[in-house]
């Protein structure tokens, strides 16, 4: 029996979620090509409010729907009071995240796009070990409630990742990147030159003196902005009272040459569908215009909480309920070019990747990082890598005065896209 | 099952075959904040058919529906060809295993009912707000795993295991104007449902490590000889060196090969470290790994030299070593890679109070709040520390963050301790994209000169 009115007739409310995934990876290991692998995920998630309570409860395999539906009912009946309803049907934005040229894509295409990197960076450094994962799904999705929405998506992701290691005596060298898409795009390797020009870059290994410098964050350093901000941004975080910024909409928080933005609107990205995972229409959220704070991000139940309406940011997995989350995170690029940026340092570091992003008690925004991957910027040139150094601050410190924001901007893993933006000053740490 | 699991096995056309088929049911209770945020029990099942053609590749197929086994087992094959390998895959010898072992609970939780162990999520979340007006946020999570797995490989292995797994874990946030603190304490077990009663105490640490932190100053940044504390030092270990001692690290990377050499001095003649999959009801036990190799001690650093490393059987054919026991994967949903197990610094011989008596100026840094490796680079937050001032204890300090390069670190070792601790955490291992797989983490405490320490 259809498990949504069979739940109807013992609930209030019901929502039911199926999921259905077909996943092909292949994998380089060391250059060579090794694994291939087709993963099929079906299951079914359900919420119930019944008594004014809410129940979850989540299966994959062959699971009898009427287990399923007991184990949903004796959730609600321990849960909390919903302060929320179901929504009905509303009309959403149309975003294109379905692609036949992916889906079609058999196997060999992908083997070959992994030759195409690996021809791309082997010439240019014989040492290097890539691994590399280029997978493509075909994802089903649908949601349907006892309010009559019933809506379904279908997503072709195709994600391309690369790790490149470089081990020369004790000095070891990591890059990664990883793109992903829904729809095809034409320049699919752009990444991966970029990825070539850092292993060039990185080379010349060179020495900067400690100290007080101009730092530039380059698009994938930014995610030390980046991360503390979106806990900051979350709801869950504003309603807890745990986000430092929660009290300060309208506030000027940052350089009023900051914009930052979550459009889960945008075609063939990642994060982008017509609907989020509670079946509310995706949007594109002004979150901090101009160094201002605009508007925080929420599902069902956090807004419900804070009185305020959803953002369409509710995600989740087969196996958990709905929570807030950033769909495509976008720090707005700003009016200078690069090259002018660069001009005008004398001397300064060019921060790519910091390690351990994202421990410690990052909401606070505060961070302290080594530099997995760093430049020295001298006279206006990038002229080597340096090691050893690590940079500390918070964010909304930092922030607050900016030296810049490039024109240009790239996506970094996918759902976070972001300009070059120039510290003027801060503490560079050496090792000893 | 068995019958239908044997029977697609024989028709495999590879030159190796194994499937795996899991069966979990997981209840979780969420309090946050004074709202219970999820009660609930899933139940997930599916499975895993890995094929290898020697001189192609592996072929995986993952799925959730079992009706078919015979056409996984096709499918997997079809995907081993598209592999490319320049020479051969050799897997190192296991002998092949039948056994069956069923898990014993003294109290199983599978038999308590989900309003009882709210219950207990409850109060241990009433000991939490209870604690304090400062706090101002909460989490108290109780969950528990029992998973049934099936094992079974085309040389003739056949392994059904259960494994329960019980946890608690409590987290504060406490808050004085814009200063937002936070603490966690956990505690798993695999033995039954009673090992997580009566943890009020354990629970009210969280909560007062959260106050005690609002009052705490930032360290100041510089080199610091720093005291770790069993888990510091025990997650240290595991993620500054035993990720480097996986040998898929090095099989196929003769300049990390290099780096990894046997015999190569890692520290002072008191430094042993070894994995040990094998002791009874550690988070990382595993009697026999994903690939049906029994588990054992691996001794990794003895007296200083790098002695041995983790292997699964790829890897240990590769380099002309022996199965180790450390093939492991998540669920079914990922095949083997080599990991780790329970991980430990061995026991030494000085006592806590000897290792600070004579630091003038030092940190003892506890807990671990957080960490990442590249290699030889780390980075590691400390959930709370101290200063060390005259050989004592002094005021609370917090934002520590250690950072270093793990050879001059390990070779900075010069005190091991004489309290050697296994830690029962809830935390779990994350590579590649397989996270949280549960390990152990063992230490004394121990004594590191000259680390950085990171600040403003
Ligand atoms: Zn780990």
């Amino acid at each position: 029996m259809d498990i949504l009115k069979l739940l109807k007739q013992q609930a209030e409310q019901v929502e039911v979620l199926n999921l259905q995934d077909e996943k092909t990876t292949v994998e380089y290991e060391a250059n060579q090509l090794k694994t291939c692998t087709v993963a099929e995920t079906k299951g079914t998630a359900v919420r119930v409010i019944r008594k004014g309570q809410l129940g979850f409860a989540a299966s994959t395999g062959d699971t009898v729907m009427e287990k399923l539906a007991a184990n949903a009912l004796e959730s609600a009946s321990y849960g909390d009071a919903a302060p929320f309803s179901f929504p009905g049907s509303q009309p959403a934005p149309n975003v294109c995240t379905f692609d036949q040229t992916i889906a079609d894509m058999p196997i060999a295409r992908l083997v070959e796009i992994g030759k195409e990197i690996l021809d791309l960076i082997l010439p240019v450094e014989p040492e290097a070990r890539c691994n590399i994962a280029l997978e493509r799904s075909i994802v089903s999705a649908s949601i349907c409630n006892d309010k009559g929405l019933d809506v379904s998506f279908k997503n072709s992701p195709l994600s391309l990742s690369v790790e490149i290691n470089r081990v020369e005596g004790d000095d070891v060298l990591i890059l990664y990147d990883q793109v992903g898409t829904t729809i095809w795009e034409k320049d699919y390797l752009e990444f991966a030159r970029r990825l070539v020009e850092k292993l060039i870059r990185a080379r010349t290994i060179t020495s900067i003196k400690s100290g007080k410098m101009p730092v530039l964050f380059a698009p994938s350093g930014t995610l030390a902005f980046g991360l503390p901000l979106s806990e900051g941004l979350n709801g869950k975080a504003v309603y807890k009272g745990t986000s430092p910024i929660a009290a300060k909409i309208g506030e000027r928080l940052f350089d009023e040459k900051i914009t930052v933005m979550d459009d889960g609107t945008i075609d063939g990205k990642f994060a982008s569908a017509c609907y989020d995972d509670e079946g509310v229409p995706r949007r594109r959220n002004i979150l901090v215009e101009k160094g201002v704070l605009k508007s925080f991000i929420y599902d069902l139940k956090t807004a419900a909480q804070s009185g305020v309406e959803s953002t369409g940011n509710a995600s989740r997995g087969l196996f958990n309920p709905p929570s807030p989350s950033l769909t495509n995170f976008i720090i707005e690029p700003g009016e200078t070019a690069l090259k002018d940026m660069l001009a005008g340092i004398d001397e300064g570091i060019l921060v790519e990747d910091l390690l351990g992003l994202g421990q410690g008690n990052i909401i606070s925004g505060a961070f302290s990082n080594p530099l997995a991957l760093a430049f020295k910027i001298e006279k206006g040139e990038i002229v080597g890598r340096v090691k050893d150094l690590s940079i500390a601050g918070n964010i909304y410190e930092l922030l607050k005065n900016v030296g810049a924001v490039s024109k240009e901007a790239h996506w970094v893993y996918s759902t976070f896209y972001a300009p070059y933006v120039l510290i003027p000053e801060m503490n560079v740490a050496g090792r000893s | 099952m068995r019958d239908r699991i044997q029977e697609a096995l024989k028709r495999s056309k590879a030159d190796y075959t194994e499937i795996r088929i899991e069966e979990k049911e997981t209840t979780r209770v969420v309090f946050r904040g004074k709202e219970l945020e999820t009660a609930n029990a899933n139940i997930d099942k599916g499975g895993i058919v890995r094929c290898l053609i020697r001189d192609k590749g592996w072929g995986v197929t993952t799925f959730n529906n079992l009706d078919d086994l015979l056409t996984k087992v096709d499918q997997a094959y079809q995907c081993a060809q598209v592999g490319t390998v320049p020479e051969p895959i050799e897997l190192a010898l296991v002998e092949p295993v039948e056994q069956i072992t069923t898990a014993e609970m003294k109290r199983d939780f599978r038999d308590i009912t989900l309003a009882e162990k709210k219950a207990l999520a409850e109060r241990y979340n009433q000991v939490l707000l209870g604690h304090s007006d400062k706090i101002i946020d909460t989490q108290s999570v109780y969950s528990d795993v029992f998973t049934h797995l099936v094992l079974a490989n085309s040389e003739g292995t056949y392994i059904e295991q259960e494994k329960p797994s019980v946890m608690v874990a409590a987290f504060a946030t406490t808050r004085d104007g814009d200063n937002v603190q936070q603490a966690y304490e956990s505690l798993a077990d695999t033995r039954g449902y009673e090992y997580v009663l009566d943890k009020d105490e354990l629970v009210r640490k969280a909560a007062q490590k959260a106050v005690d932190l609002l009052e705490a100053k930032p360290v100041k940044a510089g080199q610091y000889t720093v005291v770790a504390d069993q888990m510091l030092a025990g997650v240290f270990i595991h993620e500054a060196f035993g990720h480097l001692s996986e040998a898929d690290f090095v099989y196929e990377n003769p300049k990390a090969r290099e780096m990894m050499t046997m015999g190569r001095r890692f520290g002072r003649d008191i430094l042993n470290v070894f994995d040990d999959g094998s002791i009874p009801d550690q988070r990382g036990t595993t009697l026999y790994d994903d690939e049906g190799t029994p588990a054992r001690r691996n001794w990794l650093i003895r007296e200083g030299d790098l002695v041995g490393r983790l292997h699964s059987r790829q890897t240990a054919a590769k380099m002309g070593e022996s199965a180790s026991g450390n093939a492991r994967a998540m669920n079914y949903r990922f095949a083997p890679i080599v990991r780790m197990t329970n991980t430990a610094i061995d026991n030494g011989a000085t006592s806590f109070e000897d290792m600070i008596k004579d630091i003038e100026l030092g940190i003892y840094a506890c807990d671990a709040y957080g960490g990442q490796t590249q290699l030889e680079n780390f980075s590691f937050s400390s959930g709370y520390a101290y200063m060390i001032r005259n050989g004592k204890i002094a005021e609370m300090v917090k934002d520590v963050i250690l950072s270093g390069n793990l050879f001059s670190t390990l070779e900075n070792i010069d005190a091991i301790g004489n309290d050697f601790k296994w830690l029962n955490t809830g935390g779990g291992c994350g590579k590649g994209n397989q996270f949280p797989l549960p390990v152990g983490m063992g230490s004394p405490h121990i004594r590191i000169q000259n680390v950085v320490i990171g600040g403003e």
